[in-house]
């Protein structure tokens, strides 16, 4: 039987090398989008034995990782910059190359740390090791200001998956709590763009550099 | 019931953002006067949390939350008047933030809780970021935009370290509350690997939040562009909050007979940070930016002695208490500064003797004081660490903390002597108010008595802070 949760992370995974290529916002932005949906739905499918209050959380999360977050973004962004391009430092197709190479790197290196209970699930580790990677690049390989916003959920969702696999004892509240800090966060995020958008009729962080030493 | 003391901030603040502008000032001195009350009594009583999973009354958690309560209490009242001189357009989000953020970072001290820990840190972040937009323009912008994203990644691994703590207890099959508290208790059973890479992510991340070289670079930015009560706040006490987090995992690893490992580290990021103030301080050109870096290397200074442990463990409250007593007085007196010379360069100001003598007592006495020498505390917070240093063998370290010191003290007195003293020939455009004087005045007297007579219950709470962080 070929194995749902995997199934689920290998898409995940093609969605860090569509992020990675993609040029245009908009393009971008749904395919974080259905990054976030992918991530959420893992937990249902992980088998903790799962309670109704788990199940209630894995769709909350669903709405406001799935819908909520790049709705938001989308929003804030919609009207000037939603024609530009991304404006990368590194190009296309070495972000592609540079995303393969850290899904080969996250392969390899996962089965050196002795996790408890991933034996089941062969891309558990290696996607969310992934994640955090490519979040980290799209913050420093691209000058726009809303990709960077989206390389910082990335960056979340990878976060959220290595936390998927010890989530039997977190509290489900607490859970909460951080996402509704993720959320609360991007949409500070959101009304910054805007702002920026306003200011500087442009979301290029090129143009932020009038404070520093 | 402990978790009064931040849910009261909260609904004011709430509160706050639907009133009509004026009547926001009068709110944010009573609810500072509550908290402060409510502080005190959580001093004399101490009592058990209602959710007490997630939250707890620590002795380092009380010590800050005092330090929160007085300093939120004397700037609410400089800032009634700060709002009437100075001209803010949405006066209602700026008192209302304020407030949030007081309830956020109350929320940060009596975290016990791992997670929650983790949450009040993000949400003092989401809370201030609103003030340090508070002046519209595109530098405050600018600054907003790289406090909030760089801050949000870097708690981010904070996270990440939170959960690789998780991961520590389950492969060490222990299971108890993921609390700081039943954790330090367990220490000795966690495992190691994970509990050292989980440290490693926690420093980093709320090391961003504390200002340590080299993830400061957001700190001067937020602290020069936020109107001054919110600076002082900024610098005054959100950075001991952020420190918190790193002293409550350092424990953890003290007990876990790890204590090298995250000492070192810790030194090498005071170091790193001390440095760095030094060589931005000698060359700066305004004045509250020249204030952020101090606030950088006194954030190194406390992570160094928290580093060498023992006696510099003592010696690191101290500053922290002190650094922040003085420099808020010293963040509020910029603000009038400010208002008279309208200008934010050093060289836009002078003859501050002459043309503002009360603000240039306090001014020049928190120099001062900041500088290290007496009768100020963070002297005796200096010499601790440095005895402890040399006691535990550290002469290097001992050697390049002296070195930066004195360079940071070179340039910090340049620059304060020429805002004082030097005559430009410019005049000013206030008077100064008393509210806008006197409570730096209390701050630095504050640092000055408590440099000559410490209460009894003080003193031992920060022995029962620090005695886990080495003999």
């Amino acid at each position: 039987m070929i194995d749902s949760v995997d199934t689920i992370l290998a898409l995940v995974l093609l969605s860090v090398l569509f992020s990675f290529g993609t040029s245009r916002l908009p393009a971008l932005i749904k395919i974080i989008a259905f990054q976030g949906v992918a991530v959420s739905i893992v937990p249902l499918f992980i088998g903790h034995g799962l309670t109704t209050g788990g199940t209630v959380f894995t769709l909350v999360t669903l709405l406001i990782r799935g819908i909520v977050i790049p709705l938001c973004i989308y929003l804030a962004i919609k009207k000037v910059a939603i024609r530009r391009e991304v404006e990368p430092i590194v190009g296309y197709h070495a972000s592609l190359l540079v995303g393969l190479i850290l899904i080969v790197a996250a392969t390899f290196v996962s089965p050196k740390f002795n996790l408890p209970q991933t034996s089941g699930n062969v891309l558990l580790l290696p996607t969310a090791i992934t994640l955090l990677a490519a979040g980290m690049f799209l913050l420093m390989a691209r000058r726009n200001a809303i990709a960077m916003v989206l390389g910082y959920i990335v960056m979340e969702n990878g976060i959220y998956l290595v936390g998927t696999s010890f989530s039997v004892r977190a509290h489900h509240i607490v859970e909460f709590g951080i996402l509704l800090d993720v959320l609360a966060g991007v949409m500070i995020m959101a009304v910054i763009l805007q702002n920026i958008k306003q200011a500087f009729d442009d979301v290029d962080t090129a143009l932020l550099r009038t404070l520093k030493e | 019931m402990v978790e009064l003391v931040f849910m009261t901030p909260f609904l004011t603040g709430v509160i706050a953002f639907f009133l009509p502008r004026t009547t926001g000032r009068l709110l944010l001195v009573i609810t500072g006067s509550i908290h402060l009350l409510l502080s005190l009594s959580l001093w004399i009583r101490r009592p058990i949390a209602v959710f007490p999973d997630y939250f707890a009354v620590t002795p380092e958690g009380l010590l800050s939350l005092l330090v929160i309560s007085l300093l939120f209490f004397l700037i609410s009242i400089y800032t009634i008047a700060y709002l009437k001189e100075a001209d803010i357009r949405s006066e209602n989000i700026f008192t209302g933030s304020m407030l949030l953020f007081l309830s956020t970072m109350t929320m940060v001290t009596l975290s016990d809780h791992i997670m929650v820990m983790w949450i009040a840190i993000e949400a003092t972040t989401l809370a201030s970021a609103p003030l340090i937009y508070t002046h519209r323009s595109a530098a405050s912008l600018e600054a907003t935009w790289k406090y909030v994203l760089i801050c949000s990644v870097g708690i981010a691994l904070a996270l990440l370290g939170s959960v690789l703590i998780d991961f520590s207890m389950e492969v060490g099959g222990v299971d108890v509350p993921v609390a700081f508290s039943s954790l330090t208790e367990v220490a000795q059973r966690l495992d190691p690997l994970w509990l050292k890479t989980g440290f490693v992510f926690i420093l980093v991340g709320y090391g961003t939040k504390m200002g340590l070289a080299p993830m400061h670079t957001w700190l001067p930015d937020a602290h020069s562009e936020a109107p001054s009560p919110a600076s002082a706040l900024l610098s005054g006490v959100l950075l001991n909050c952020a420190y918190l987090g790193i002293f409550k995992t350092n424990k953890i690893m003290q007990a876990a007979g790890l204590g090298n490992f995250s000492g070192n580290i810790l030194i090498v990021f005071g170091l790193a940070s001390m440095l760095a103030a030094a060589t931005f301080i000698i060359r700066q050109t305004e004045y509250k930016r020249l204030l952020a870096y101090s606030s950088i290397e006194n954030m190194g200074i406390i992570a160094f002695g928290t580093g060498i442990g023992g006696i510099g463990a003592y010696g690191a409250v101290l500053c922290l208490i002190h650094h922040s007593l003085i420099k808020s007085a010293l963040f509020l007196s910029s603000g009038n500064i400010l208002l008279g010379y309208g200008s934010r360069l050093i060289e836009g100001t002078g003859n501050l003797a002459k043309l503002m003598p009360k603000t240039f007592v306090t001014f020049f006495g928190g120099f001062v004081g900041i500088a290290g020498m007496p009768p100020f505390g963070i002297f005796l917070g200096e010499i601790f660490i440095i005895l402890g240093a040399f006691r535990t063998g550290h002469y290097w370290g001992a050697g390049l903390f002296i070195l930066s010191i004195c360079v940071i003290f070179a340039g910090f007195a340049n620059h304060v002597m020429k805002i004082a003293f030097s005559d430009t020939g410019i005049e000013i455009k206030t008077n100064e108010s008393p509210n806008m004087v006197w409570p730096q005045f209390a701050l630095l007297i504050t640092s000055i008595v408590l440099f000559f007579w410490m209460p009894g219950t003080l003193y031992q709470t920060i022995i029962n802070a620090v005695n886990a962080v080495g003999p």
